[in-house]
């Protein structure tokens, strides 16, 4: 039997032939842990949380939560016998309810548990208190959200499923929402899964993230790690962090690449010198240096508030991003040439 | 994969579907069946006049209430004059007058010496009336009652039509530098056809099916034929083979109903699209020929029976005084009751069972079975009678029990029945129409929240849907209120409701006596559109 508070033994998740996620295995080792899933849309992420809230049934695997299997070929217990919450990614409130009532129902679920948080709380955090006694067609669908959130926050649940839960709040206040509901999960221990396309609410939010790709759960790992460190190709192109440039193993530190020279580093994994890889190269690894004599001419630059990006092209036409502190000094144009300092040293080399 | 159980909301949805599908195996089934002597006579003699007959009252009514629905639909909904406000809901209360109520009125007012002999002998002195009055009886005094009692439904599906319609494309109509005529032709109808073709199918069906106006103006149709097959010469196999032709008939328009109503959704507006349309004022002659227009189709359709039936309850008092008004209201509302509850409960759990369990065969025996509506009362009774008298036979004997006939023929519950299998499409499809507001997350959230099925149909379904289940409970009373031939074969002996009443009184030649019933029925009827217009106007 499993230890751990979650456990997702080789689970096929399909809602379609289309929308699978095939043999998936994940565990929340403990109470209160959070876990968030990424990846782009259709993928089945969504299939995933309704098949572990049991809306939807296994033909494979188990799921077993506190130890006690809640879904295998053989087993389904109903969703409303689960203990299990989740706050779908659209508009779910009962429409013949205002908002605070359909709070209410969330109250309403395991009065007997121990009172931890309060309507009223939730009410505020969640800046619902002008919508409390409007109805759900009467309020935004980021309000709804936020109601929805609410009620699935008060039921007390064993294991809080949350899909894309601030999709819809405004820029505004979800950095707030953000802060305040990692406060409370963490607080009161609800153990939670949230499923977002957010790769930066991913990695502030989730202790561990899980990244799904091609009808798999390409990687699980804490979000440093997979920020830094991802495990295949397809995760690379997926976060969106850098791109594969050619090079070749030179020594136990080094590789050399023809248009950037010699490049070094500490390999997360060796490779036999002499090997043909692709190095991941991130917009932080390269630094700006006016005096140096590496040269790249500007192609594109994008302005993101604390930085710029640079996208240089080298000779072999390799298109390359660089972050540059918005607080520089001078500004490069599109065209001119732009420097990078040498030798070039990358903390962790990432190589496929 | 969704949750596909066969719970009890399963079961419960299937037995359901199966019994309102039983009349209609019935029919089909029983067209193998030997026939007696009087088909062959039938077949030689009244076969194609029963077809003949059909088809001409068919194609008269269709014409004329596609001239008077569309016309008024599109006056009060493009213009503004007066009383246009009047009408909007005025128009509808025709429903109330049954279309064998109208051929009594029609009949009693252009008679020889009827209330129009009696109005010109009162004005202009004793003279020959008769032979100048018009006389508005056989197939023209049918297809006017039906016509006038069923244009209601052209009338408010096309209106709802108009009144939805993109005001942009109107507007864009003006743009090209249209005229009022070229608009109407080019834009307003084809845009509103489906509606229109939905509310004549529904008159097409309903005109098919008549059975009171027709028997009253004595014209042989299917729907007479297949009465007197059974009633006069016993031969219920006739009476289900011609029944069948009818089905095939009416089978033919439900598809081509469905057909245009799936079109008609192409038509309607997403929400927060609908702009509200600026209506037209008329001025001078336009807005006194608008408001004519309008007046007369009242007066004829609801004021003229009203009037006439009024008049010969007073005239004729003795009727009144003999007439059991208590029982007769007891009898009609205690119907009315019965056949709400159990329709609205029994759509209510088929319709839950259909979502909670998401199979495909149910929903397509659900579709199957609430053809039902496009099937006769008449035939509807006649069918249950046969599968009872099957069943008794060859079920019931076969194990030695004492027969059931008695508790489904003639009785409450046989007739509460029937009248469930006849109007179960109407209180199935407004439930299921208040479903489709609810969106299924909406009960998996209940679930999430630790609520059963049935707390998820107690607590979350039976609030939000109680509306509608209130109005469908008035359309089905003004239904029951008039129905008449489930009736008249399905009620136990010494049973009368007003509209028994009625026809009793009307095919025993005492129109005077029917007056006071009729009334009654129309004016209850009323009572109910009047409380429902808004609803019945919205859609």
């Amino acid at each position: 039997m499993a230890k751990n508070f979650l456990q997702i033994d080789n689970v096929t998740f399909a809602a379609s032939e289309k929308n699978k996620v095939n043999n998936v295995t994940l565990t929340i080792e403990n109470e209160g842990d959070i876990v968030c899933l990424l990846g782009p849309s259709g993928i089945g992420k969504t299939t995933i949380l309704r098949t572990i809230a049991g809306l939807e049934k296994i033909q494979s695997g188990t799921i077993s939560l506190k130890n006690k299997i809640i879904s295998s070929k053989k087993v389904h217990i109903e969703p409303e016998h689960r203990n299990i919450s989740l706050a779908f990614q659209d508009n779910s409130l009962f429409p013949h309810y205002n908002v605070i009532q359909n709070i209410q129902f969330g109250a309403d679920r395991n009065k007997k548990k121990k009172k931890t948080l309060t309507i009223d709380e939730v009410i505020e955090f969640l800046h619902l208190e002008h919508v409390k006694d409007k109805f759900p067609h009467q309020i935004s669908s980021g309000e709804a959200q936020r109601a929805a959130l609410a009620r699935a926050l008060l039921s007390k649940p064993d294991l809080l499923l949350l899909d894309e839960p601030l999709s819809n709040v405004d820029q505004s206040f979800k950095e707030e929402i953000q802060v305040k509901l990692k406060q409370i999960l963490t607080d009161l221990k609800i153990t939670t899964i949230i499923v977002t396309h957010d790769s930066y609410e991913a990695f502030y939010l989730g202790s561990k993230c899980g990244i799904i790709l091609d009808s798999q759960l390409k990687q699980y790992d804490d979000p440093y790690n997979v920020y830094h460190f991802p495990n295949s190709i397809e995760v690379v192109n997926f976060l969106n962090r850098g791109i594969l440039i050619p090079a070749k193993v030179t020594g136990e530190n080094t590789l050399e690449n023809d248009d950037l020279g010699t490049i070094k580093g500490n390999f997360i994994k060796r490779y036999p010198k002499g090997s043909d890889v692709q190095l991941l190269l991130q917009p932080e690894d390269l630094e700006h240096d006016d005096t140096s004599n590496l040269k790249l001419e500007v192609v594109d630059r994008k302005f993101r508030g604390t930085n710029f990006i640079y996208t240089l092209k080298t000779s072999s036409e390799l298109l390359i991003p660089v972050f540059v502190h918005s607080h520089h000094i001078h500004q490069h144009e599109v065209d001119e040439k732009f420097g990078i300092k040498r030798p070039i040293n990358i903390d962790h080399i990432v190589c496929f | 994969m969704g949750i596909k159980n066969i719970n009890i909301w399963y079961i419960s949805s299937l037995l359901i579907s199966i019994i309102v599908a039983i009349p209609i195996f019935t029919v089909f089934s029983s067209f193998f069946e030997t026939t007696g002597n009087y088909s062959s006579v039938v077949r030689d003699t009244f076969f194609y006049s029963y077809i003949s007959n059909s088809l001409t009252l068919l194609i008269g009514v269709l014409v004329l209430t596609f001239i008077i629905g569309v016309s008024c639909a599109y006056l009060v909904s493009f213009y503004k004059f007066p009383g246009s406000n009047f009408f909007k809901w005025a128009l509808i209360l025709s429903f109330a007058v049954p279309a064998y109520i109208y051929a009594y009125s029609l009949t009693a007012f252009f008679e020889n010496y009827g209330t129009a002999f009696t109005i010109l002998k009162n004005l202009f002195g004793d003279g020959n009336y008769n032979s100048q009055i018009p006389k508005f009886d056989g197939m023209l005094g049918a297809i006017i009652s039906i016509s006038f009692s069923l244009f209601g439904y052209v009338y408010v599906l096309t209106r709802a039509s108009f009144h939805y319609q993109s005001q942009n494309l109107i507007e864009l109509g003006k743009n090209l530098g249209f005229s009022k005529k070229k608009s109407f032709l080019k834009i307003i109808l084809p845009s509103a056809r489906p509606a229109i073709v939905a509310g004549l199918s529904l008159v097409a069906m309903e005109t098919l099916s008549d059975f009171g106006s027709v028997s009253f103006f004595g014209i042989s149709t299917l729907t007479t034929g297949i009465y007197n097959a059974w009633i006069s010469f016993d031969d219920l196999a006739l009476a289900n083979r011609l029944s069948f032709y009818l089905l095939i008939f009416i089978l033919g328009l439900f598809v081509l109903e469905n057909l245009s109503r799936k079109k008609a959704q192409y038509h309607s507006t997403s929400k927060g699209g609908f702009k509200s349309k600026t209506l037209t004022r008329l001025y001078g002659y336009k807005s006194v020929l608008a408001l004519i227009f309008c007046f007369t189709v009242f007066f004829i359709s609801f004021l003229f029976p009203v009037l006439q039936m009024l008049y010969w309850t007073i005239i004729f008092p003795k009727h009144l005084a003999d007439l059991n008004l208590l029982e007769l209201f007891f009898n009609t509302i205690l119907l009315v009751f019965l056949s709400s509850i159990v329709l609205i409960s029994l759509a209510f759990i088929s319709n839950y069972g259909n979502r909670v369990s998401r199979s495909k065969f149910l929903e397509v025996l659900t579709t199957f079975s609430i053809s039902g509506y496009a099937i006769p009362g008449i035939i509807l009774a006649v069918a249950f009678i046969t599968f009872i008298s099957w069943f008794d036979n060859n079920v019931i004997n076969f194990f030695g029990f004492s027969t059931i006939k008695s508790i489904f023929i003639g009785s409450i519950f046989g007739l509460v029945i029937v009248y469930f299998v006849r109007f179960y499409s109407l209180a199935s499809n407004g439930i299921k129409s208040g479903y489709l507001k609810i969106n299924y997350s909406i009960d998996e959230s209940a679930y999430l929240l630790g609520y059963s099925k049935f707390k998820t149909f107690k607590n979350i379904h039976i609030p939000y849907l109680k509306n509608s289940m209130l109005l469908i409970g008035i359309l089905i009373a003004i239904e029951v209120i008039k129905e008449l031939p489930i009736t008249l074969i399905m009620r136990p002996f010494n049973f009368e409701t007003f509209a028994t009443q009625a026809y009793i009184y009307a095919s025993q030649d005492l129109l005077e006596a029917a007056a006071a019933p009729s009334l009654f029925l129309i004016l209850i009827a009323s009572f109910f559109i009047l409380i429902t217009s808004r609803y019945i106007l919205k859609d």
